[in-house]
């Protein structure tokens, strides 16, 4: 068992026959923020479904803070936190009720204050208590995140946590990557907004077709030189 | 000037109603599926058309035309009210960025409102009784029947909703129903002793009579959309105060599973609705212990309908975030299973409690078979939803009042199946109740309840391989 992070090896997850990951490897270590870049159908989502303990893989590993998810996915989820890409969110639950089924799953004991923390932090404090059918793509998306960070998970997911988010929730959840990543959280983030991964991310892996071509230093990608040299590893 | 009824617009709107019809007819998963299934309901209509008469009928039969009509009548309005304008050919958000005028959301609920069991077990009793009660011949008054009812009951569904986005009591639409039932005494009359001339000239006045139903249904349909529906909105912005975390984990999934339940306007409505109408009918009918065996089979297979058959679709994309969650599959499902019991059995409680006040009181094993029957078709009706939730999942939303959880003629099969499984055991029970043999009685019934829960067992282990929940939650989360 490894000490800890995100540790994927020769992954590979077919659904019939579309392989939509095909032999990706990455590794995070804790402490450590990782952007994941590349084009629609790359891979990405698949690969944080895998981590998150939502897809089995075909094949190869995938362990989340040393725990295998296929061998023993109930401690994986338990150590993880997953903001999905799309919705995510029980359409006729409260986001106050949201945090009481993760927590309560999860055995947290005095998450309040915690939950109504973030909750704040994130702009959402006055819409606690109403269903989230009635909110805005920004508004789920931000909730995604509380729901991702709320028992301070050691691996973080976050899949495209910045998709029509305001500047202000963008800023929010910078905070939520900063805090997960100085208590020694490996964080993982999928996006297709560059700029903002090399803000928040030391290290940016690029995935095309369901493999990795590059893991280069977020300064790498950084700028315009940055945007032509995301370019070519995409073409 | 166009108007919403005007020629240019309705020819419009029919045509934007032919491409809707291709677009379902295209992306439907299964087509050869759906070839049989229309080829096997028009094998039963024209069945049920023309058999009974060559068979000799008893002269009785006559006296239940009047009746048949009056309940296609109740039914198809119900069945409009509670959907709140029918049946949609696209769900409301795939459909937002198209234009789609409201009279070709009316005319396509119009299309789709024979594609419930309910419509088409009353219509095969009526297609039936005609034959028995007068031949071939009379035939062309029930069809022209069937289309002036459904004509009114989608004029009376979108009145009903007009009346919700007013801030109305959606009742207060129901007396326009008594259009349909005033002329079943002479229609009846002319359909059964009925010269062709008469005959002719009643299904000629039945169709017209459609045709400006569904003229009228056109102008309410676009009163209606001129408003926001209401009851969504308040269910959505309605504040729900923070209750203390349940002390388990179960609990707690139960809770967030009931909540999509209950704040759910069509889960809500629908509930309701099939609690309540199949109970007042019976208390209406005077049903006695004997008829009221078969009843809570009739509203399981009704609720079931409501979600059960595409069970996962209650987290709609949640469902991805709650797979992510530490807890193990079998807790998922029993929570499930246990909200989808409790309001088929709800349903079936409310019902028999509404059809015992005529009915007098039980003896013992009239008790026994009611409460067995009830225990029995809700094992029946959660067992056949947990199978066919997982093996036929669907993204569906069911935030609108006329969502329903699987396509139309999906919805036709389940409900076929479920009515016909639910309503034999009805009978086995009921008549082993009036043969005097409880021994028998409690034997069945033990068969009956130990096959359903060895589904559930087996449908429970199913959804604990990751491989197929992984499947389903791709599909619903969509």
């Amino acid at each position: 068992m490894s000490s800890g992070g995100v540790e994927v090896t020769g992954l590979r997850v077919r659904f019939g026959p579309v392989e939509a990951v095909a032999g990706v490897d990455l590794r995070v270590e804790p402490g450590q923020a990782l952007a994941l870049l590349g084009r629609n159908g790359a891979g990405k989502s698949t690969t944080m479904r895998v981590l998150a303990g939502v897809v089995p893989p075909s094949a190869g590993t995938a362990r989340v803070a040393g725990y295998d998810v296929r061998a023993a996915p109930l401690e994986a989820k338990r150590m993880v936190g997953y903001c999905p890409d799309v919705g995510g969110l029980v359409p006729r639950a409260t986001p106050w009720e949201h945090l009481q089924l993760s927590a309560r799953l999860r055995r947290l004991t005095g998450w309040e204050e915690r939950g109504r923390l973030l909750l704040e932090q994130l702009d959402l404090g006055g819409v606690a208590h109403r269903v989230t059918a009635g909110f805005s793509h920004g508004m789920s998306r931000r909730l995604s995140v509380v729901l991702a960070a709320l028992h301070e998970p050691a691996v973080l997911l976050l899949d495209e946590p910045f998709d029509g988010v305001d500047p202000i929730g963008v800023e929010a959840t910078f905070g939520v990557i900063e805090d997960a990543r100085a208590r020694g959280a490996a964080v993982l983030v999928s996006t297709h907004l560059r700029d903002l991964a090399v803000q928040v991310c030391a290290e940016v892996a690029v995935l095309r077709g369901g493999t990795r071509t590059a893991t280069v230093p977020a300064g790498f990608m950084s700028g315009d030189e940055g945007a032509r040299a995301y370019r070519a590893l995409l073409a | 000037m166009r108007t919403a009824l005007s020629w240019p617009e309705l020819s419009r709107s029919l045509a934007d109603l032919r491409h809707l019809l291709w677009f379902r007819a295209a992306t439907v998963r299964r087509p050869r599926a759906v070839v049989l299934a229309l080829a096997a309901l028009t094998g039963v209509t024209v069945a049920a058309a023309t058999l009974p008469a060559a068979a000799p009928s008893p002269a009785e039969l006559d006296g239940w035309v009047r009746p048949a009509l009056a309940a296609i009548v109740v039914a198809a309005v119900g069945a409009a009210v509670a959907a709140g304008g029918g049946r949609e050919l696209l769900a409301r958000d795939p459909a937002a960025v198209h234009p789609i005028a409201p009279v070709t959301d009316h005319l396509g609920a119009l299309v789709l409102a024979p594609l419930s069991a309910g419509w088409l077990i009353q219509a095969w009793a009526l297609l039936a009784l005609a034959a028995a009660s007068a031949g071939p011949a009379a035939q062309p008054v029930a069809l022209a029947w069937l289309l002036a009812v459904t004509a009114l009951a989608q004029a009376v569904g979108w009145a009903a909703e007009w009346l919700r986005r007013r801030r109305l009591p959606a009742g207060l639409a129901l007396p326009l129903a008594g259009a349909g039932l005033a002329p079943t005494a002479p229609v009846a009359a002319v359909l059964v002793d009925g010269s062709a001339a008469g005959r002719g000239l009643t299904a000629a006045a039945l169709l017209l009579a459609a045709g400006v139903l569904a003229a009228l249904g056109g102008i309410l349909a676009v009163a209606a959309a001129r408003r926001a529906p209401r009851d969504e909105v308040r269910r959505e912005t309605r504040l729900h105060p923070a209750r203390p975390t349940p002390a388990s984990d179960l609990a707690m999934v139960r809770r967030i599973d009931r909540a999509s339940v209950w704040r759910s306007v069509p889960l809500r409505r629908g509930s309701l609705f099939l609690g309540v109408a199949p109970g007042a009918a019976a208390l209406a009918g005077g049903l006695d212990w004997s008829m009221l065996v078969l009843v809570p089979g009739l509203v399981a297979s009704g609720c079931v309908l409501l979600f059960g058959v595409n069970l996962w679709c209650l987290d709609g994309r949640g469902l991805l975030w709650r797979e992510s969650l530490p807890v193990p599959p079998r807790t998922v499902v029993a929570a499930r299973v246990w909200v989808l019991a409790e309001v088929l059995l709800g349903g079936g409680l409310l019902t028999l409690v509404l059809g015992s006040l005529r009915a007098g009181r039980p003896t013992g094993p009239e008790a026994l078979a009611v409460v067995l029957a009830l225990a029995a078709v809700v094992g029946q009706a959660v067992s056949a939803a947990l199978r066919w939730s997982a093996a036929h999942p669907h993204a569906v939303d069911l935030r609108s009042a006329r969502a329903t959880p699987a396509p139309p003629l999906a919805m036709v099969g389940y409900s076929i199946r479920l009515a016909v499984a639910t309503t034999l055991t009805g009978l086995l029970l009921g008549g082993l109740c009036v043969a005097g043999r409880v021994d028998l009685l409690l034997a069945a019934a033990a068969v009956l309840l130990t096959v359903s829960a060895v589904r559930i067992v087996r449908a429970a282990r199913r959804w604990a391989d990751p491989v197929r929940r992984a499947a389903v939650v791709a599909v619903v989360a969509a």
